[in-house]
């Protein structure tokens, strides 16, 4: 039975250099998060909560859906 | 590093040094209400500068909270394991309608175990959720 994955990508890390090469520890510092957090949402380890997301997406001046992405993927069926 | 991983390590350094002056103390002297005093040693968690961040106003963001609460789950529910596990082996080793007599020590010794599994537990925790990530 095929399953589906829900990933919340982003591109919080394109939209910090394109934003006068902000570091992480900034952004953490505008967001309210520490740079830790920061760090495992643009490896992909942590999907942040609706406020967080807000928070980030305005420290960039831009909507959150430019800056995270849903998506649905189908994984395939284990053997 | 963040401020619960620094905790985790102390955590787990403290917990492997209790267990280590606990196995000493047997050695040397046997097992009585004397080897209970190393659990003191627990007290070192207090210690470090993440563990008294809350004086300094800083508190846990969102994912550090997400952690620390799933990793006091973690630890709450390996004691109960232990526990569970604890009364099934003696019920079976001793019959369910056998009668345990204990020194008061021991009963007081067993709350310190049940503490050193909940910090050692959760110490691990930490460090693998804020390795691995925190939204599984």
């Amino acid at each position: 039975m095929r399953s589906h994955q829900t990933v919340i990508a982003n591109q919080i890390r394109r939209l910090r250099f394109e934003n006068g090469e902000m570091t992480q520890d900034q952004l953490a510092k505008m967001a309210g998060v520490t740079r830790h957090t920061i760090m495992a949402l643009e490896a992909g380890k942590y999907f942040p909560s609706l406020l967080l997301a807000f928070r980030i997406a305005r420290a960039f001046g831009t909507p959150v859906e430019r800056v995270f992405e849903y998506r649905e993927t189908d994984c395939p069926p284990s053997s | 590093m963040s401020d619960s991983e620094k905790w985790a390590w102390w955590a787990l350094g403290v917990v492997l040094l209790t267990i280590g002056a606990y196995a000493a103390f047997l050695l040397f002297i046997g097992h009585g209400p004397a080897t209970a005093s190393v659990f003191a040693l627990l007290a070192l968690t207090a210690l470090p500068a993440s563990s008294r961040r809350y004086f300094r106003g800083r508190t846990f963001d969102e994912r550090e909270r997400e952690i620390a609460n799933k990793a006091l789950r973690a630890g709450c529910g390996a004691v109960w394991l232990v526990f569970i596990g604890l009364v099934l082996a003696i019920g079976f080793v001793k019959g369910w309608d056998a009668t345990l007599v204990l020194p008061v020590w021991n009963l007081a010794e067993t709350l310190w175990w049940a503490a050193v599994v909940v910090v050692g537990v959760e110490a691990v925790t930490t460090l693998i959720l804020s390795r691995g990530g925190a939204h599984a």
